[in-house]
């Protein structure tokens, strides 16, 4: 900032500078009061002692041992974080692959593009509940659509009961996610591609370059900022699942925790599973809460920093 | 590019075409189903209604009081994201356009909202509306979307904002226009499509919440969409057509607004999320 | 600059003033319900609101508390339900912060005595009327002291329905043994009928169906009562064989069972796809109301020792929330809800069981059904003695099936992660 050397006396352009401290302050007291307080106090229940919902003695790290030691906590723990991780590899390969796909499709100015990016972003629209009902009808054994299209196109062998098989139920879950955000990935790639600047890429082809070699040098580096922040959210957003797992198959992730993630898991605990027995383990629920924090926060700070070093370096 | 066209053209309409049926199909059959009976859907998954008779969408806005939930969503979406705006273009104006010591640490703070799962904090959070004397209120609604939307909307604002020219603002500070004349007639109007993504991501999840209106809403009247659609499960678990009308209305009004803004919404988010 | 200064100090007023205008818009609307009320001061006109999760009877209670109002026009009711699988979350935090509704549905044993122990609960030891309830049916909301906190509204009952044209178009009857129970699931078989509309896709529907089967093999009450005295426990061969069966049972599920869910199996015994249904009574309404025509009726299952049984529970009680402004009120309504005309009504509306004694309906399979409940009833044991432990014995069991069924665990296996469960809590494995 370079200060301006105009008219202002001395009194008047330090009121104007203090002001400028006011212009964070509604966000600050809005985010602090709903969000951080909140989220703080209910940290801190993780370091005590919980008989069902009234808070026993501090118990300093505990529960967070007790989650990681004492079965069945701790092999549900590991069993829910792999899924997580399952689920954040199948949404960056499908799920952003396909939308980094589609956006340079529609980069190339084909026709009816419009309608195109509309169509894909529509399913973002929907409340997730209505977005898990649909999956379950689609997915259902005996009237889903998908299993009659096998049906009909003589696959008869690869019918199974989607959601109710473990090896396939995840996976199923997965999918239906990726169809719901896949919009959003190709507006956010469109936008990566857009802001190529098209000198560099007429350069590019004077030299010769073209197909694979065209985007290999050009178009992929300078995508990295858009697939950086892609991959961010989608990794937070894959470590945090919660809301279409919860939709379509409960909290006891179904079948046989074939589709349990950290957040369900979490919920199980904190609020107790979703049946008439509601068993709580408030302190547990907060450990785990803090544990996947923690992990989402370093995970995303050393990606960032990398992603931002290697930014430089181009 | 010249000489795989041949075949790169047909290539690629065919995977968009591909693509978007996919992603249209299931609303299409959500509103197709919603005109079967029960056995109708079982026995006919796939085929066309036997009648296209509204009966069903009467006998439902007969039962819940649509209008009601309706103007409330409108309510406290509305005004959820012209409050997230305001404040968080103040916000990331502060960081992004000033450089002082502590502005990387708020940065970090304000995107600490995204790593957690809110509901954990939902015990002191129904106390803290009861003291501030929401419960039951939509304010306590419009609270709750601003604060869960302002990490994402702080990052998207701050990033755009770095990006922006400085020579703009320099030529309205030597003017003598104070920072908020900056931002509202320089800044502001450059962000255009920033701003389109803010608001469109907000107002979605705003009109989608349904967690913090079941906790914080018991009074019927002030019900928003998305809960009165949740009673619907219960109540016609049996009854498949009903359901399908009220997932279908629920979702109608979104899809509405989006066919109308859907210019405006494109560009912003084109234009607004990268940088 | 002048200007721009202003504004820069007025827009954080301006915020704040634009948010307590907000909060003040509620303010009329409070304001006028008390000025209302004192307007007419002959009465003193007092607000309940019920929470529940039954959603699907708001209608219903809309019925009941008209007939409540005939009495007590002073007390003005309102009833709103969550959605079942909400309901827990929705009410523990209202509870945890000293609010909640005036009166709540209660989650029947354990469940709700944790709300109890937790003092969210009023004691309605002095209810007079409940003194001729029986005592299976106050136990749900009792505690280890007898402490009563609920008014228990319906019994619930579990039990094979069929369909009756099914099994007379190909002969069939009622089974009287268990033997004949499994004949005639092969006799359908081999006649391309799916004989048991059943899924595995949800796990409590398999909790339930051990609940109706479990008694047949292992000696029902018998050893219902050796397992509450510690003299009997989950490894128990009986135990074992019961959980075979249940295995074995899977081939007369429909095709695809492992993805089928409740509104998939409901829909296929309501098409006469399927013949038999082994559910609860809760689900006799929702049926007919699906297809009016349906000719359906139940049997207790037979056990391998010669009786029978239907498997029995209380559902739900109302309970007074210990932080209401209006208990009197309320418990003039819970006093409303033991008389016989809420029964007659309930079951006339609800099409349900209820649990005050003596209270007979229209509907004959209802009628039997409740008559069964008296005498041919076992416990539904995992809801009434094992939602304890964290997680629930129930729940332990439940998943274990599942797992079961879909190959990935023996069931010696279930057994003992059952039993391992319930020793954690279950005080008469700790002896």
């Amino acid at each position: 900032m370079k200060t301006v050397t105009v008219m202002p006396s001395k009194k008047k352009k330090s009121w104007a500078k203090w002001t400028i401290h006011l212009f964070p302050i509604p966000a600050l007291v809005i985010y602090g009061m709903f969000v951080l307080y909140p989220i703080l106090a209910a940290l801190s229940y993780s370091f005590f002692e919980w008989k069902g919902m009234s808070r026993g003695d501090f118990v300093g790290f505990q529960n967070f041992v007790t989650l990681f030691t004492t079965e069945p906590y701790g092999s549900m723990f590991w069993n829910a974080f792999k899924h997580n991780v399952l689920y954040f590899v199948l949404q960056m390969v499908v799920m952003n692959g396909l939308a980094l796909f589609l956006a340079f499709i529609i980069y190339q100015k084909i026709k009816g593009a419009e309608f195109f990016k509309a169509a894909f972003f529509l399913p973002r629209l929907l409340s997730v509940i209505v977005v898990g009902f649909l999956g379950k009808l689609i997915l259902n054994p005996n009237f889903g659509t998908l299993n009659i299209i096998l049906e009909k196109i003589g696959l008869e062998s690869l019918q199974r009961a989607w959601l109710g098989d473990p090896n396939t139920a995840l996976i199923a879950i997965i999918l239906v996610n990726c169809w719901f955000g896949l919009g959003f990935g190709v507006l956010i790639f469109l936008a990566g591609f857009q802001s190529i600047p098209a000198e560099l890429i007429e350069a590019a082809r004077l030299d010769g370059a073209k197909g694979f070699t065209l985007l290999r040098t050009i178009y992929l580096p300078l995508m990295v900022p858009s697939i950086t922040i892609m991959g961010v959210l989608t990794f937070i957003q894959s470590f945090e699942a919660f809301e279409l797992v919860y939709a379509m198959q409960g909290s006891m992730g179904e079948p046989y925790y074939s589709t349990d993630t950290l957040a369900v898991f979490f919920y199980r605990l904190a609020f107790g599973s979703s049946t008439a027995s509601g068993t709580t383990a408030i302190g547990l629920g907060s450990a785990l809460a803090t544990v996947l924090f923690l992990f989402i926060l370093i995970c995303t700070t050393v990606f960032l920093r990398f992603a931002n070093k290697k930014d430089v370096q181009m | 590019m010249k000489q795989g066209a041949i075949w790169t053209r047909p290539f690629y309409y065919i995977v968009v075409f591909a693509m978007a049926t996919i992603s249209l199909y299931p609303i299409l059959l959500m509103m197709l189903s919603s005109f079967k009976t029960s056995v109708e859907i079982y026995k006919n998954p796939l085929g066309l209604p036997t009648s296209f008779s509204l009966d069903t969408y009467r006998t439902l806005l007969s039962k819940i009081p649509f209008t009601t939930y309706f103007m409330n969503s409108v309510f406290v979406s509305i005004v959820s994201v012209v409050l997230i705006v305001i404040i968080c273009s103040l916000a990331s104006f502060y960081i992004a356009r000033f450089k002082f010591s502590w502005n990387n640490a708020l940065f970090f703070i304000f995107l600490l909202g995204m790593m957690i799962p809110i509901k954990l904090g939902i015990v002191p959070l129904f106390i803290l509306m009861r003291d501030l004397g929401l419960i039951n209120s939509l304010w306590s609604l419009v609270f709750m979307n601003i604060a869960t939307g302002i990490p994402l909307t702080m990052l998207i604002l701050t990033g755009f904002f770095r990006t922006m020219p400085y020579e703009l603002e320099e030529a309205a500070r030597i003017d003598g226009a104070g920072n908020l004349r900056v931002l509202w007639h320089v800044v502001l109007p450059l962000m255009r499509p920033a701003l389109g993504t803010v608001v469109i991501i907000n107002f979605i999840a705003a009109w989608n919440d349904f967690f913090f209106p079941l906790i914080f809403i018991t009074d019927k009247v002030k019900r928003t969409i998305p809960v009165g659609m949740m009673s619907l499960f219960g109540e016609h678990s049996a009854d498949w057509g009903s359901l399908f009308a009220g997932l279908t209305l629920a979702s109608l009004p979104m899809i509405v607004l989006f066919f109308i803004a859907s210019k405006q919404f494109m560009e912003g988010l084109t234009a607004g999320a990268v940088k | 600059m002048k200007k721009i200064n202003k504004w820069l100090f007025m827009m954080p007023l301006l915020i704040v003033a634009a948010l307590v205008g907000c909060s003040s818009n509620e303010e009329p609307a409070k304001e006028t319900a008390p000025v209302s009320s004192t307007d007419d001061h002959r009465v003193e006109e007092v607000s309940l609101t019920i929470g529940s999760w039954r959603t699907e009877d708001v209608a219903k209670y809309e019925k009941v508390i008209a007939l409540f109002n005939e009495k007590h026009p002073d007390i003005k009711v309102s009833f709103n339900p969550t959605k079942n699988t909400e309901y827990n979350t929705v009410l523990n935090t209202a509870l945890q912060a000293g609010e909640g509704p005036d009166i709540f549905h209660l989650r029947p044993y354990a469940a709700g005595l944790k709300l109890a122990e937790a003092g969210f609960v009023e004691k309605i030891n002095d209810l007079q009327e409940l003194s001729t309830y029986p005592e299976e049916a106050l136990i749900a909301s009792k505690d280890a002291e007898g402490n009563q906190y609920g008014v228990p509204i319906n019994l619930s009952s579990t039990q094979f329905f069929y369909n009756k044209k099914i099994f007379a178009d190909n002969g069939l009857e009622v089974p009287q043994t268990w033997d004949e129970f499994m004949q005639l699931n092969d006799t359908l078989l081999e006649k391309g009928i799916t004989p048991i509309a059943m899924g595995t896709k949800e796990s409590w529907l398999l909790s339930l169906l051990h609940g109706i089967v479990g008694p047949a093999i292992y000696e029902g009450n018998d050893f219902y009562k050796a397992v509450l005295a510690g003299e009997k426990d989950f490894t128990d061969p009986a135990f074992i064989e019961s959980l075979q069966v249940m295995n074995d049972l899977k081939k007369y599920f429909p095709a695809n069972s492992e993805g089928l869910g409740m509104d998939d199996i409901r829909t296929l015994f309501v098409l006469e796809e399927a013949a038999m249904f082994p559910l609860g009574s809760w689900e006799i309404p929702v049926v007919l109301e699906m297809n009016p025509d349906l000719d359906f009726g139940y049997f207790p299952i037979p056990s391998k020792m010669g009786t029978k049984t239907v498997t029995t529970w209380v559902d739900g009680s109302f309970a007074i929330n210990a932080n209401s402004e209006n208990k009197e009120a309320a418990k003039v309504f819970l006093e409303f809800l033991t008389t016989k005309e809420f029964g007659e009504l309930f079951v006339k509306e609800f099409s349900m069981i209820s649990a005050i004694p003596g209270i007979s309906s229209d509907n004959a399979l209802l009628n039997d059904l409740s008559k069964s409940t008296e005498s041919e009833a076992t416990p539904y044991m995992w809801v009434t003695n094992f939602t304890g432990g964290d997680p629930t014995t129930k729940t332990v069991l439940e998943t274990e099936l599942q797992g079961m069924y879909l190959g990935q665990v023996k069931q010696e296996d279930v057994a003992a992660k059952v039993q391992d469960n319930a020793k954690t809590w279950f005080a008469p494995f700790q002896k």
